[in-house]
């Protein structure tokens, strides 16, 4: 059976809004999106350096490395709570494939798993394989519950802590984790906005387009080989065009002429939602991915635009301007019970749809003429703003386990990319370089 | 980017958003599959009900088996993490690893940047005047319909001229209602040309929202600077 609870919690944001939370969860695995989730104490005893003949100062800097991005991975799973052990006077004396005996220390002080590892390159050469085994004890347990072993060149050292930050997320959740995921951007170059791609703490980016002129608003195909996103071809009319990641390769997949934006396939990939406005205003449109229907689904003298699919792929919230300003609406996937959900302000727009179906977030506009995120329940009953502050926050996108949102904000001036966690906590920044980074999208899981 | 004084900003700006398309070269793209989607455009073909006729299928069949968790394991097998193969079926293939490659054409910014300079020349030779608009507003003002006298003016004493209106707005809002938003300012100038006499087969519509702006402070001066009808010459096709 699910499990339901309502449960309230209190926010630390500066309106101090009482938020409400439903959470129907399988009872199967540890829920960590449930209110009540307790996360899980884990310490990293350390990642030690072996092997090799790297110069000492070269593999410490590899051991910590790993560590570091390890220990923020962890973090961000919100699964885990990391404890400091040199802080519980937990001294660890060897790094080996089995437990230290100071381990034994940590169940009084309430500490549930300790990881541990240790790298190496081979042969001191830096193109050569580097190897990291990484361990896991089970302070209840007394035991090592298991272990990882991955190889690959020095390049995909990020690679190895984002995999084995995934496996412990799985090992305790059964959830994939979120540290392999990417988040697709555009970013500025000269006056020109080319697509990029980044790991999902804002690590290797890597340049996807070369147009030199504009291109708008990615999002990934569900299983995360493509992207769709407007572009403008010749300058002067906007296509919707799809991008193989691994070759670059381009094809159109809309070319009516007009406004042709805000492009999203469906969960299952079968179809396409987009904006166009080839037939007079921007209307909703749905493209069919196998016979190349097209089959409009809305009809309206004013915008509709920036659909966002439910999980099921039943439902699209969009934004529409049909009640003066842009407000959230949402309507079945074939057009029809189209219904209006944001009522608070006179500027709604961006919506997206958590991919645990439980929020749809969006940005709103304060009264003092912010544009900020907000997060409402597809039925309407409870909102929030989850940011404050200066500037334009835009382009909410879900990361795949729904405990984060990733967007841009000008806040700190020129737009870059930031990380919240769906409860308005833990903002981080996550992009640094360039005069502009923006429209961010989360990829899904692997 | 090459460094230049900041007040050089808006002037850049300004001068490479002006202007003409000086030839119609398509942009070249990186896959070939674009310009085949083209010549079926030109043709009439699928692209005419907005989708080509061929692109890979993206429905999603479930799980990535090479990609997936393989859990921990007491004797734990070695895992191989891809590097730059870009093996989209591999571990460390484009789902995770830094197979992720642009094939750049790096010819095709140099490209866009010569026409653009080309346009602005040609534009600025025609005299042509902008028009401003309020917050959130599409409404043609008085300072506006002024403007536009004389652009219609030009346009009918240059029976073979094409006119391209640029909408644009300022940087708050979301980019893609802006680009919603700066489609009705694009539209609000071409119907008052039309009012004026001008044939609405001469012009043409292009909104480019929030992402090509004139001024880039965060300030009403530039803000105000930015919610504009840009009127361009084509002279291309």
């Amino acid at each position: 059976m699910m499990f339901r609870a309502v449960v309230f919690v209190g926010l630390c944001i500066s309106i101090g809004v009482v938020w409400i939370i439903e959470s129907g969860a399988a009872d199967v695995f540890l829920e960590a999106t449930r209110p009540d989730f307790q996360k899980i104490p884990l310490g990293i005893a350390g990642i030690d350096n072996v092997g090799g003949s790297e110069s000492p100062e070269g593999r410490a800097k590899l051991g910590t490395r790993i560590e570091e991005v390890l220990k923020a991975d962890v973090r961000r799973s919100l699964v885990f709570a990391l404890v400091d052990l040199p802080s519980l006077g937990i001294k660890v004396s060897q790094l080996g494939a089995e437990p230290d005996p100071s381990f034994n220390q940590a169940a009084e002080n309430g500490v549930s798993v300790i990881v541990w590892g240790k790298a190496g390159i081979k042969n001191g050469n830096k193109e050569a394989d580097l190897s990291m085994d990484g361990y896991v004890y089970d302070v209840g347990s007394h035991e090592v519950v298991g272990g990882k072993r991955y190889v690959g060149s020095t390049s995909v050292a990020r690679l190895m802590s984002h995999r084995f930050a995934d496996e412990l997320v799985f090992r305790y959740t059964g959830e994939p984790g979120i540290a392999r995921t990417k988040i697709a951007y555009v970013s500025e170059l000269g006056t020109a906005r080319e697509l990029f791609v980044m790991d999902y703490d804002g690590y290797e980016p890597r340049q996807l387009t070369a147009d030199g002129f504009l291109n708008l608003m990615p999002r990934w195909s569900p299983d995360r080989r493509f992207l769709v996103f407007t572009t403008y071809r010749n300058r002067n009319t906007q296509d919707i065009d799809m991008i193989e990641l691994a070759t670059g390769k381009r094809w159109t997949l809309v070319a009516q002429g007009g406004l042709n934006i805000t492009p999203v396939l469906s969960p299952d990939g079968n179809s396409l939602a987009y904006s166009s406005s080839h037939e007079g205003n921007a209307e909703l449109y749905r493209l069919d991915t196998h016979t190349k229907a097209v089959q409009r689904l809305t009809t309206h003298a004013a915008g509709d635009l920036s659909p966002s699919w439910s999980p099921s792929g039943r439902e699209l919230a969009f934004t529409s301007d049909r009640s003066g300003g842009p407000q959230i609406f949402l309507m079945s996937a074939d057009g029809s019970n189209v219904r209006r959900l944001t009522f608070d302000g006179d500027y709604n727009a961006a919506p997206a749809w958590s991919p645990r179906g439980n929020w749809i977030a969006y940005v709103c506009r304060t009264p003092r003429k912010e544009y900020k995120l907000c997060v409402i329940t597809p039925d309407g009953q409870k909102h929030l703003q989850l940011t404050t502050g200066l500037g334009v926050d835009d382009s909410p996108s879900w990361s795949p386990d729904g405990r984060h949102l990733v967007f841009s904000s000008t806040v700190e001036g020129k737009s870059q990319i930031y990380m919240i966690n769906a409860d308005g906590k833990d903002l981080e920044r996550i992009t640094f370089t360039g005069t502009h980074n923006s429209a961010p999208s989360w990829s899904p899981a692997s | 980017m090459r460094k230049l004084p900041a007040g050089y900003l808006p002037l850049i700006l300004g001068v490479l958003v002006l202007g003409i398309p000086a030839c119609s070269k398509k942009a070249v793209r990186s896959g070939g599959d674009i310009q085949a989607s083209q010549d079926a455009m030109a043709k009439g073909g699928a692209a005419k009900d907005g989708a080509n006729s061929s692109f890979p299928d993206t429905s999603f069949s479930g799980r990535d088996d090479a990609n997936s968790l393989r859990g921990l394991d007491r004797n734990p097998s070695e895992e191989r993490l891809g590097g730059n193969t870009g093996n989209a079926g591999s571990p460390g293939g484009a789902g995770h690893g830094n197979a992720v490659i642009a094939k750049a054409d790096s010819g095709s910014a140099a490209r866009q940047l010569a026409e653009i300079r080309a346009e602005q020349v040609a534009s600025v030779a025609a005299g042509l005047r902008d028009v401003f608009f309020s917050y959130d507003s599409f409404s043609i003002t008085d300072d506006g319909r002024h403007a536009l006298a004389g652009d219609a003016e030009w346009a009918r004493s240059n029976p073979n001229a094409q006119l391209k209106i640029e909408g644009h707005c300022d940087e708050r809002g979301t980019s893609a209602y802006n680009l919603v938003l700066g489609e009705k300012r694009a539209k609000a100038v071409r119907n008052y040309l039309v009012e004026l006499g001008v044939g609405p087969t001469h012009l043409s519509v292009v909104s480019y929202g929030k992402e090509r702006p004139f001024c880039t402070e965060h300030a009403e001066s530039c803000y105000s600077q930015n919610r504009r009808g840009h009127l361009v010459v084509k002279t291309g096709k």
